[in-house]
This record gives C-alpha cells, sequence and structure tokens, in this order.
C-alpha cells in the first residue's frame, strides 16, 4: 500500500507541477498584458534571436568597450554599466556641430536616435516628434503602405510605432520612447508621429545621440553593405558618392525584407 | 456466488512422466473446457494456444536404443515471485489466496505479452488473431467460461470454473469443504493413464502432497526460484537428467534432445546427430 | 504560394526553394503511407500480421522503441546541462534536441500502440497501475516525459516569424521560458525513471537469467546501466543528427566548437559506462546466471550470437569510441569524432537488441531450441513510418523555426 503511495504520489506531484508551470505562465502573461508590459516583452523574447552583430553595445561605438553585446535588448535606461560609464565620463562641454555628416547621409544632431534608426525629436511645447533617419527613409523610399497608429493610441519604448511595406518587406519601426500619439503625418512634415511622452518629459538615455552617431552609422552602413551583397559573395564598397535616395530601386535584386530586416532590427 | 470460505488451499499436480503415454487427450480436453479457439489455417506451432502442451523429448540415440518421453507442460502456477504477476502493468494478474492459483484476467489485459517474455515455462498464450469458431461449433462452447478477445494472453487456471461449480454444489449440500475428487481440471479427468494427479498440496493426506515429496519428483528449473506446484516424477535416470537438469554445460542440448517443437525455418538449428 | 512559404520561414537565413522542398517530402510522405498501411494491416487484422509468436512475444518494435528512447535522451541531458548547469554553448543545439526528443519518443508511443494487442485499453495501466511492475513505471514515466516535450516544443513553434507577431503567443512564450529549468529538472528526473527502468523490465526477469540482474533495493544493475548508456548515446546522436542535417542543407549550423563539445560529454560518460558494465558482467559471469542454474558461456553457444557480441557492446562500440572521444586532437577531426559517435550510437543499439531480442531467442527449458525470429513486411513497414514521420516533422521544423540559433550568425 505504501509503495502505491509513492508512487502515485510521485506522479501526480509530477503533473501537479507541469500544471501549475503552464498555468503560471499563462497567469502571469495576462498579467503582462494588463500592465502593458506585453510589447516590451516581445522585444525582449526575440531580441537574442538577432545575430550578435546586430546586438552590439554602443559603448563599443564609442571605443569604451573592444567587444560587447548588449543583453538587455538595447535598454540602456536600467543598465548599470551604461549608467556607471555616463557617471564616470561626462559628456564634452564643447558645443557639437549642428548636423553629422556621414557618408554622405545627413544626421542632425539635435535629437536623439533610436537604434532602429528612428529618432526622437523634443519640441518646445513638451510633445516629441518621432520620424525616420536618413538612412532609413532611403531604405523605405516611395512605400507600397504606411500603417500609422491611431491618434489617442500609445506606443511603448522598443514597440512597434508604426509599419511599412516597401517590395515584399513588411517592417516594423521601433519606437523611441513611450508616449500617447496626438498627431499623425506623412513624411511631408519630416516626421511621422507627435507624441506626448509618458511622464511628461522623454526619458532618452537608452538613445543615441552627439559622439556616437558617427561610428553607429558606420557600422550600419557596413552591415547594409553586407546584407546588399548576392549570397556568397564578399561586400563591395563604394568609393565615394552618397547613397541614392530609394537604395531598393538600386538593387532590384536583393531580398529587400532580409536587407530591411537587418537595419531595422526584426529578429 | 456462493458464501462459504474454505480453508486456504495450495492446489498443484504431479504428473507421472512413466505413465504418460503423449496421446494428447489432456491438450484436447483442456481446449475444449476452456473454449480454445480452433487455431486458424495460418497459425504455426509457436502462434496457436495450448494451455496444456505435451512436449516431446528423445535420448538422443539411435535405433535400437531410441528412447521418447513426453512432458506435459501447462502453467506452472509458481507460488514465489510469480514471474508473470510481478510484471503486468495492469494488475491483470492475481494469485487467489485460497487456492494459489494464479489466474489471468483476460478483460483486462493490454496484450503488451510482457508476462509472456518473463514466463520462464513459456505457459502463457497470445490471441493472434480474432476468435472464431466454425459454424455449428459455437454449440459446443462451454457456458461456465468467457471466451477471450484478440489481443490478449491467456493460460491455464486449472479450471477455476470447475472449482466454481464444485464450491457451489458443496454449498448447496450443505458442506464447506469440497471432497478430494470433487475438484479436478479436465486434464486430469481425460488422462487414460491417469498420469496427472492433482490435489491440495497442503493436505498431508492428499495423495499429491505425498507426491510431491517423493524422492522421485522434481521441479522444472527449480533454481530460478519461482517454487512452481507442478511436480513431474520420473523413474528413468534419463528424463530426470534432460528434463529437471539445467542447460547441459558441455554442449548445446539441440545435439542430444529433440524438443516437441518443429523448428522454424532459418534457426540454424541442426537435427540431432545419430549417437 | 512561395510568397507566403518564404514569409513563414525564419529570418536571415536560406532555405530551398518550395519545389525542391517538395521533391525532399515526397519520398518521405510515400514511406510514410505505405508504413500506415502496415500498421493498419496489424490494427484491423490483428497481430497476426506480424512474425512475432508465442515464443517472440517481443520484436522488431520492442527493439526499435528501446533505441530510440535511449537516442533520444539527447533532449533531457541537454537540457539538464544548459538549464541545470548552465553550459551555454548548447544553446545551438537545444532546439534541435527537443524536436529530436520529440519525435523520437512520440513515434515510440505511436509504434507501441500497434504493439499491443488491445490498444484502446492503453488507460488500464493508469486505472490499475501496479506499482511493482517496471513497465508500470515506463508508462507512467514516459506519458508524463512525452507532455513535458510537448511543452518543451510549443515555445520553438510560437517563435515561428509569423506566429510570434501574435503578441500573446510570444508573451507567453516568455513567461514560458522563464520557466524552463522547472521543466528541465522534471524532464531531467523523469528520464532519469524511465530510461532506468526500461533496463529495468529486462533485469528484473527472473525466469531470463540471461537478462536476470541483481542490482541496488528494487533496481537491478540494467536499470542505471541503461540511464548511463542513454546519457552518453543522447549527445553521440545530436551530434550525428546536427552534421547530417547541416550536410543535407549545405549550410553550417553551428559553432565548429559546439560538435567536439559534444562529443566529450559523450565520452566523459562513456568511461563510467564502461567500466561499471564490464564489472556488471563479470559478476553476472561468475555468480548472477550461475545461481540460476545457467552458466554464463553456454549463452553464446548458439550462432550467431557468439562472445563476439560481448567484445562487440564493450570493447568496439565502448571502449574504444570513449577512447577516441576523449583526445581532444581526435575530437576535432570531423571524420574521427564522426566515427566515434556513429560508434556509439550503434553500440547502444547493440545492447538494447542483445536484451530484447537475444534474451527472447535462448531457450529456459533444458529441451528447447534456440528460436530465431525475422520481421514481417508488416513489421518493418510501420517502423519505416516512424522513421519517415520522424524525417518529415524535422524538415518542416527545420524549414520554418529556429533550431539552430547560431545558423544566422553564419550565414552572413
Amino acid at each position: 500500500m505504501l509503495s502505491h503511495i509513492i508512487f502515485l504520489g510521485l506522479f501526480y506531484t509530477v503533473l501537479a507541477v507541469l500544471s501549475a508551470t503552464v498555468a503560471l505562465s499563462l497567469f502571469r502573461a495576462a498579467q503582462d498584458f494588463r500592465a502593458r508590459r506585453a510589447e516590451a516583452i516581445c522585444w525582449q523574447a526575440t531580441f537574442p534571436d538577432l545575430p550578435a552583430r546586430e546586438r552590439v553595445c554602443r559603448h563599443e561605438f564609442t571605443g569604451e568597450f573592444a567587444h560587447r553585446t548588449c543583453d538587455r535588448a538595447f535598454d540602456c535606461r536600467e543598465c548599470q554599466t551604461h549608467a556607471a560609464l555616463v557617471a564616470e565620463r561626462p559628456p564634452d562641454a564643447a558645443p557639437l556641430p549642428r548636423e553629422a555628416d556621414v557618408f554622405g547621409l545627413e544626421f542632425p544632431l539635435d535629437r536623439f536616435y533610436h537604434r532602429g534608426h528612428a529618432w526622437a525629436h523634443p519640441q518646445p511645447d513638451g510633445t516629441v516628434t518621432v520620424g525616420l533617419d536618413a538612412l532609413g527613409a532611403r531604405l523605405v523610399a516611395e512605400p507600397d503602405a504606411i500603417e500609422l497608429p491611431a491618434v489617442g493610441s500609445h506606443i511603448q519604448s522598443n514597440g512597434a510605432a508604426w509599419h511599412v511595406r516597401k517590395r515584399g518587406a513588411d517592417v516594423r519601426i521601433l519606437s523611441p520612447l513611450d508616449g500617447e500619439v496626438v498627431a499623425t503625418s506623412d513624411s511631408q512634415n519630416g516626421w511621422y508621429l507627435t507624441v506626448k511622452p509618458d511622464g511628461g518629459q522623454l526619458d532618452a538615455r537608452h538613445l543615441l545621440r552627439g559622439a556616437e552617431i558617427r561610428p553607429w552609422i558606420a557600422r550600419e552602413m557596413e552591415r547594409l553593405q553586407s546584407a546588399l551583397a548576392p549570397a556568397g559573395q564578399a561586400p563591395t564598397m563604394a568609393d565615394g558618392g552618397v547613397p541614392v535616395d530609394d537604395i531598393a530601386a538600386g538593387y532590384p535584386d536583393a531580398d529587400w525584407d532580409a536587407v530591411c530586416s537587418e537595419i531595422f532590427l526584426q529578429p | 456466488m456462493t458464501a462459504i470460505t474454505p480453508k486456504p488451499a495450495r492446489y498443484g499436480m504431479a504428473i507421472d512422466l512413466d505413465r504418460c503415454t503423449g496421446c494428447g487427450a489432456c491438450m484436447i480436453a483442456c481446449a475444449v473446457e476452456n473454449n480454445v479457439p480452433p487455431a486458424r489455417p495460418e497459425a504455426t506451432p509457436r502462434t496457436g494456444i495450448t494451455w496444456m502442451r505435451v512436449y516431446q523429448i528423445s535420448n538422443g540415440a539411435s535405433f535400437p536404443d531410441t528412447r521418447a518421453a513426453f512432458i506435459p507442460i501447462l502453467c506452472q502456477q509458481c507460488g514465489k515471485d510469480t514471474p508473470c504477476a510481478a510484471v503486468c502493468p495492469q494488475e491483470a494478474v492475481e494469485t487467489d489466496p485460497a487456492t494459489g492459483i494464479v489466474d489471468q484476467m483476460p478483460q483486462r489485459c493490454l496484450g503488451c505479452r510482457y508476462c509472456m517474455a518473463a514466463c520462464p515455462y513459456h505457459a502463457r498464450y497470445f490471441n493472434w488473431w480474432d476468435p472464431q469458431w466454425p459454424a455449428g461449433m459455437e454449440k459446443t462452447l462451454n457456458p461456465d467460461v468467457a471466451t477471450r478477445m484478440r489481443g490478449v494472453v491467456e493460460k491455464c487456471n486449472f479450471c477455476h470454473g470447475r472449482l466454481h461449480t464444485a464450491r457451489a454444489r458443496a454449498a448447496a449440500g450443505g458442506r464447506r469443504e469440497l471432497h478430494p475428487g470433487e475438484y479436478v481440471p479436465a486434464c486430469v479427468e481425460a488422462c487414460p493413464a491417469a498420469a496427472i494427479v492433482f490435489g491440495d498440496l497442503d493436505d498431508p493426506a492428499s495423495e499429491v502432497a505425498r507426491l510431491a515429496r517423493d524422492g522421485q519428483s522434481f521441479r522444472l528449473l527449480e533454481k530460478l526460484g519461482t517454487e512452481p506446484k507442478i511436480y513431474y516424477r520420473t523413474a528413468r535416470p534419463w528424463v530426470r537428467q534432460a528434463a529437471a537438469q539445467q542447460r547441459p554445460a558441455s554442449e548445446p542440448p539441440e545435439r542430444r534432445l529433440r524438443a516437441g517443437l518443429p523448428a522454424p525455418q532459418g534457426s540454424g538449428q541442426k537435427e540431432p546427430a545419430h549417437a | 504560394m512561395p510568397k507566403v512559404d518564404s514569409q513563414l520561414m525564419p529570418r536571415g537565413v536560406r532555405r530551398s526553394t518550395p519545389r525542391q522542398f517538395l521533391l525532399w517530402i515526397l519520398p518521405w510522405c510515400a514511406l510514410l503511407a505505405f508504413g500506415l498501411y502496415g500498421a493498419g494491416l496489424c490494427l484491423v487484422k490483428g497481430l497476426n500480421q506480424t512474425n512475432m509468436d508465442n515464443r517472440f512475444a517481443f520484436g522488431l518494435w520492442i527493439f526499435v522503441d528501446l533505441t530510440v528512447i535511449a537516442l533520444g535522451a539527447g533532449a533531457f541531458f541537454t537540457g539538464f546541462l544548459l538549464y541545470i548547469l548552465k553550459k551555454r554553448e548548447l544553446k545551438a543545439v537545444i532546439n534541435s534536441a527537443v524536436v529530436i526528443g520529440f519525435i523520437c519518443y512520440s513515434g515510440a508511443v505511436a509504434a507501441l500502440l500497434v504493439d499491443v494487442g488491445q490498444p484502446a485499453r492503453f488507460w488500464f495501466t493508469f486505472w490499475h497501475p501496479n506499482v511493482h511492475s517496471m513497465l508500470t513505471e515506463v508508462t507512467f514515466c514516459i506519458s508524463c516525459y512525452l507532455t513535458v516535450l510537448f511543452i518543451e516544443y510549443i515555445p520553438i513553434v510560437l517563435k515561428n516569424r509569423k506566429l510570434r507577431q501574435v503578441p500573446s503567443f510570444l508573451v507567453f512564450e516568455f513567461e514560458l521560458h522563464k520557466l524552463m529549468p522547472v521543466l528541465a529538472g522534471v524532464a531531467t528526473f523523469l528520464s532519469f525513471f524511465h530510461q532506468g527502468s526500461l533496463g529495468g523490465l529486462y533485469g528484473v526477469l527472473r525466469g531470463r537469467p540471461f537478462a536476470f540482474r541483481e542490482g541496488f533495493a528494487i533496481w537491478p544493475s540494467t536499470f542505471f546501466l541503461f540511464i548511463l548508456s542513454a546519457a552518453a548515446a543522447g549527445p553521440a546522436f545530436i551530434l550525428l543528427t546536427t552534421w547530417l542535417v547541416s550536410k543535407i542543407s549545405g549550410k553550417p549550423l553551428v559553432r565548429p566548437e559546439v560538435l567536439p563539445l559534444l562529443g566529450r560529454i559523450s565520452g566523459i560518460l562513456l568511461v563510467p559506462y564502461i567500466l561499471l558494465k564490464s564489472i556488471d558482467t563479470l559478476v553476472w559471469i561468475d555468480s548472477t546466471s550461475p545461481a540460476r542454474g545457467f552458466a554464463a558461456y553456454q549463452y553464446y553457444a548458439w550462432k550467431p550470437f557468439g562472445p563476439w557480441i560481448l567484445f562487440a557492446e564493450i570493447v568496439a562500440f565502448g571502449l574504444l569510441p570513449a577512447l577516441i572521444l576523449l583526445r581532444r586532437r581526435l575530437r576535432e577531426s570531423p571524420a574521427w569524432l564522426l566515427s566515434a559517435a556513429t560508434l556509439v550510437c550503434l553500440g547502444i543499439a547493440l545492447n538494447r537488441f542483445v536484451f530484447t531480442i537475444q534474451t527472447l531467442a535462448l531457450p529456459t527449458l533444458p529441451f528447447d531450441p534456440f528460436m530465431s525470429y525475422l520481421p514481417s513486411w508488416q513489421e518493418t513497414a510501420t517502423f519505416l513510418a516512424v522513421v519517415a514521420y520522424g524525417v518529415l516533422l524535422y524538415s518542416f521544423s527545420f524549414r520554418y523555426l529556429t533550431l539552430f540559433p547560431q545558423e544566422k550568425d553564419l550565414s552572413c
């Protein structure tokens, strides 16, 4: 009788543990949705699936580390290493040039850039405009379709800000901030979204700015060249000239979805 | 059915190999009593159902010294660490403490055949086909015994149905105990040479208990420690050596004996060399 | 159609064209259909369609079941090493290992349902369990473990490129992944017991002195030997399958240090296994078998199972690959590594064969002949159906899911 109890007891325990595991996961998932953590989690869950070359830490760009991969999905707001480095080496007091020119692309330095090539530009009235940087814009120039979020909806940092479709590529542009969308526009105004940031002010700790832009874009151009090279061939480097306005048109045979996923960080 | 609780018995058999003529009446009686279905045309000696099965052995000598003996093998009703009961995952094998009979429940059997791998006496049989009786033969079925379905294991249970009938008759007569001989399995009843003695091994007065203690009696595969309740008796040394001894160490036994089972194709077994 | 197909594939990796893929899966589908027909015959007409009989109650299917379950042990063992012992390098193969484990166990269970005489009664074991029977333990454990494997397979599926766009799938997958060490722990516990009980199935057979072993408490030595051999075979099988998939797909799937690591793990586990197996064999020859009236060497008097089979199992397929896999220089040569891994897997198959087939072939009664058995075409077909099912499931998983996370890094 005792052996009967031990045997069945063990198995019921195992089944209970399994059911509890699945139930707990479902419960926690429901909680995540209620707490509006779902988008951040989606990004965190898929971030490790990005190739290692896409997960380079921003402090490798600026030379503070020889080799470092980000292990927190580019969320520098919570990163102790980032906080320590910023405290240790505060930025130069000298004023920066108005814009950086990297390989002929213009990057105004009055705004903050997300690794996914969206920028956030704080406006005097407290809102923040969000747009696509020079590189991103050239990748999805003359898109087949743009899906902007509804006015009044909420976007989350590292979540999807808006969707673009271009020649078979279905791209979601990552949002640089948390906030409520107060206005949308096509890119004729230079921006796509105007957002009222959560907490009244833009938290830009996880966004790139100033001297980080040049080394970052230099690497992005390298990655773009690799992505555009036909499979199996070595990448070729241009030896001058500005990238054309519509890069897709210049590479009719390239798998545009793969190229865009590479640059816009879609795993 | 009956409310009597007789004194616990330990039923066993003593089979006299010197009396067994190999006629096979026990095999037929067993099949008839227990509703064993007739073998399909495609059945082989290894797929047929024979709860009672008579093996033939010979002493391997050439004429005129050839001698044969017959060994009826049935479920040995192992009394200790019963191999089949220990391994059945569904507890479809039960030893009845009142009788010592190892009972098989085909209704609960899953057909995994683990018990068949476990039984060293190969006394368990599987229904490889759906049991089928030719038209008209269903009239010969014994109403006291349930038929089985395909895909389950079955074996000798000392004609348990006859035990129930005997107990009912005794109860109707106001008795608690069965008279000796009131309950005999079909094979015992059918044997024309009276080679099989059946009874309660724990009853010191019974014939079977006396025979079991006799020096001529032995059991198969004793060293395995399964305490079988079938005792075999012979005065012939070569029979005893062939059946009681464990596997001979010097040469493969097939060269000295020939079992009753025809060798299947390609088994690599040679015909016995003539000594 | 190709557009939809390519949208289901992981990003950043190359896959064959839909036409190439179709050409690949069609023969396997044909084999599956043929195999299902054979299995169907066994289910409809009865087990007389096989060549099993009252003497060979277990045949090809049981041998194959035990072998694939031992080879599929890579799933639990890799999970144990990764999630419990934190060996991060194995992240490269864990997804593939889980899929292979799922294929092995689901295939084995499917074959078992055809093998038993009354498949609809499968639940009897759960309702009337005989807690003293090794087969009860196997049934419970394997059912639970298949559930665990299914739960571990779900996150891999949910991370499919199209499915992960559904936020609730991804969030659930994320939360489930946080609890993966729990699942890995349960999987290890269950695997320990069922791999062992499969060995125990034969070690407890008092009626078969060839298989019977003494042991520790209720567990015969074969219980522990089967666990060790499965743990050694698992990584070797993952090594082989990873290499094979890499060869067939023509792409590098893991970094170069991963396969030698798997080989080293296998080698490390083989050493205690060979040692304990040798001791166990000597004890069996010297005392266990003779005590039950059977001198051990007479088992090997029957062709074709001569003493070579012992030598093959312990030395040729055990000690030899262990020595190869423990030398770094040899591990880093693909030819040596793969040969050694193949020997390990063959050794495990031979061990399972000896216990399932040789045990039943050898006579127990003094006047019994040696039995032989060859599977019927229906049995072989059923086995091939399981193989075809495995190849198809793996092919679809490889095409549409990320089985090898390092592939993206290696494909640029």
